[in-house]
């Protein structure tokens, strides 16, 4: 307790040198608290943005053996049925996810999209937060009607409205307009960073994916949702063996790959590239440690006397010892928590700027400032055993 | 009468590698409770050594040296950091005030390293600062106070543990007459009161205040008089 008012008052002694002493350590553990808590908010967006696909989406395709592509590695309307078929409940969602970039007008109004087919089940697939109207149903695909979801921004720039419904668009499909009724309009609920990611905002339409695609089409991949993530090996497994059987072609030729391993790829990617940019900005945080070792050596031989006189006066080994330490501690708890206050409002801020929620883990904070106090113990130890070993009458006779 | 010091044929060597310097040889001497001692010599004759090796802040001697009937030579560094603290009470020439600390601080030190409570130094402190006439100045800090007041709140400081034995060496060597006589004026206090008093000095007027004067020369003891009490 004494130790502390004692400490305490040294470092008001000298107010600049102390907060100079503390700068290495602010920088330090405030660019570690920022590094990490950012990779941990890029894997939680990317998380949601997989959560928001859903997880349990998979494509397949099949490599042609002699690079030449024929019905056996290509897919039709047929196939895909029976595939749905074969895995009943087990599969909510296969389609071709066709997507055409093309022109939308209405009147004299026209607009540039991506027009996106969805098959059966289409909400297993694409699941937008619907403002106005209503999604596109089975019945609208099953019977191929000219039914269409209109993004928000296109609504508005299209009609001037958001609510669209009701109205008509003629849209150019391989060299044909066809006229589509809007049935809905979505709002776009992707973060800006999300956005950013995708490359600008070319905004997105659905209609059903049988009216892009006819039964004579042939298709490279396949797109499906898997209803349980869990038995996602397993569904593989089970998809892999039924289309080498029907399609008549080796297992390994067919490749599939599904958003969860795609997304546990991307999260150990980024958790350990957050890992290594944060080991090295702690490696800052021991240069912080050394200009506390440097600043203590000159604060033990500036106060030599002074250690002298309490010595001579009865402190122990260990008390002084323990004073400076306390000291030393001190200077780096507080240059921790200056930088952790620091480090958590950089990230702060960074959040507000891309509109995105981040992610301070507690034992990113608790990790950072224990190994910062630890800093300074390990390095005051050498500076405070060095003064406390001091001889009183040698010290009391330094100048 | 109790003995504090006991002192049986002690020597110390200070050996600075290329020559050993012989400072004290072969020293005897008994200092009883409530004694008021002067240690007198030349410039280089072996007083501060032989008052450093009192004030147990060197033990490296060899012969006898027993404190309050505890052998010095047997204790470990830290027993030493207690026994100073309890039993010895030592004022320097050059003050040794910690800067930037109050006086009232500085004199609390002592009773820190002793574990006593914080209110209760504290007013011990305030008492004696009053006690050597700086009840006014308590809050000052070091560099606020004159030479002669300096030294009066380092006697406050080496009272606070009430000590067996009050060490001073050369008390007054930075101060003026009047300064100096107020100083010796409150050992001589201090010493009616019953305190065990010994005190280096350079000037036979100083030491004219003391009740036993010894004199030093090459290390050792050339002369040891009781002297008859003339007022200060
Ligand atoms: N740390 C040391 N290392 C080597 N020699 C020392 C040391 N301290 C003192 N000496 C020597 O020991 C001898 C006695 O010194 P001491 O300081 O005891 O003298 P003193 O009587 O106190 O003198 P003064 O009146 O000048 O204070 C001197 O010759 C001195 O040079
Ligand atoms: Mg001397």
């Amino acid at each position: 307790m004494e130790n502390i008012r004692l400490a305490a008052s040294a470092i008001r002694a000298n107010k600049m040198r102390s907060f100079l002493t503390m700068l290495g350590m602010i920088i330090g553990i405030s660019s570690v608290i920022a590094i990490v808590s950012l990779g941990d908010t890029m894997r939680g967006v990317v998380a949601n943005e997989y959560k928001n696909v859903g997880l349990g989406l998979a494509y397949v395709y099949i490599n042609s053996q002699n690079d030449y592509y024929g019905e056996s590695e290509l897919f039709t309307q047929d196939e895909a049925d029976r595939l749905k078929e074969a895995m009943g409940d087990s599969i909510s969602y296969v389609g071709f996810n066709q997507s055409t970039r093309t022109d939308l007008k209405a009147g004299r109004r026209s607009s540039t999209v991506y027009v996106t087919g969805l098959a059966e089940n289409p909400t297993a697939m694409k699941n937008p937060s619907i403002i106005y109207g209503r999604m596109l149903n089975d019945g609208d695909v099953q019977k191929k009607r000219h039914h269409m979801v209109l993004q928000k921004e296109t609504a508005v720039n299209m009609f001037g409205t958001e609510n669209a419904v009701g109205q008509t668009v003629e849209v150019k499909l391989n060299d044909n307009m066809e006229e589509f009724l809007v049935v809905g309009v979505y709002q776009n609920t992707d973060s800006a960073l999300m956005k950013a990611l995708q490359g600008g905002s070319m905004e997105t339409v659905y209609v059903p994916e049988s009216i892009l695609v006819s039964e004579d089409s042939m298709m490279w991949s396949l797109y499906m949702i898997i209803s349980d993530v869990s038995q996602m090996d397993m569904m593989k497994e089970r998809i892999i063996s039924f289309l080498s059987r029907t399609k008549h072609v080796e297992r390994e030729t067919i490749i599939m790959s599904s958003a969860s391993e795609e997304m546990g790829m991307i999260d150990s990617m980024l958790g350990s590239l957050s890992a290594v940019v944060g080991a090295i900005a702690a490696i800052s945080l021991v240069v912080g440690g050394i200009g506390i070792m440097n600043i203590m050596l000159v604060s033990v031989t500036e106060r030599t006397r002074e250690i002298g006189i309490r010595k001579a006066l009865g402190a122990k080994t260990r008390d002084i010892l323990i004073q400076f330490l306390v000291e030393a501690a001190m200077i780096s708890a507080a240059g921790g928590m200056i930088g952790t206050a620091l480090g958590i409002s950089v990230v702060a801020i960074g959040g507000l700027a891309f509109g995105i929620t981040t992610v301070v883990k507690l034992q990113v904070i608790v990790v950072a400032v224990a190994f910062s106090a630890m800093v300074g113990l390990g390095f005051g130890l050498y500076p405070a055993r060095k003064a406390a070993k001091a001889d009183p009458v040698i010290a009391l006779r330094y100048e | 009468m109790k003995e504090i010091i006991k002192i049986e044929n002690l020597n110390k060597v200070y050996d600075t590698g290329a020559i050993q310097v012989h400072a004290l040889r072969g020293v005897n001497l008994s200092v009883y409770e409530g004694e008021y001692v002067a240690i007198m010599g030349q410039s280089g004759s072996g007083k501060s050594t032989l008052m450093n090796i009192l004030g147990c802040m060197d033990r490296q001697f060899s012969g006898l040296y027993e404190l309050d009937g505890i052998s010095i030579s047997e204790q470990s560094e830290n027993q030493l950091s207690s026994i100073r603290n309890k039993k010895i009470g030592f004022v320097f020439q050059a003050f040794q005030l910690i800067p930037r600390t109050s006086a009232l601080k500085n004199v609390e030190i002592p009773m820190i390293y002793a574990g006593m409570k914080r209110e209760e130094r504290h007013e011990r402190a305030k008492r004696l600062l009053e006690k050597v006439g700086l009840g006014e100045r308590i809050y000052h800090m070091p560099n606020e106070l004159s030479g002669g007041q300096k030294q009066r709140v380092a006697i406050a400081r080496a009272l606070a543990n009430s000590p067996a034995i009050i060490l001073a060496d050369e008390p007054t060597g930075n101060l003026d007459t009047r300064a100096s006589h107020e100083i010796m004026e409150f050992f001589t206090e201090l010493n009616r009161e019953g305190a065990t008093v010994i005190v280096v000095t350079h000037e036979e007027d100083i030491a004219a205040c003391t009740k036993r004067i010894i004199r030093f020369q090459d290390g050792q003891i050339i002369q040891d008089e009781r002297v008859v009490k003339e007022e200060c």
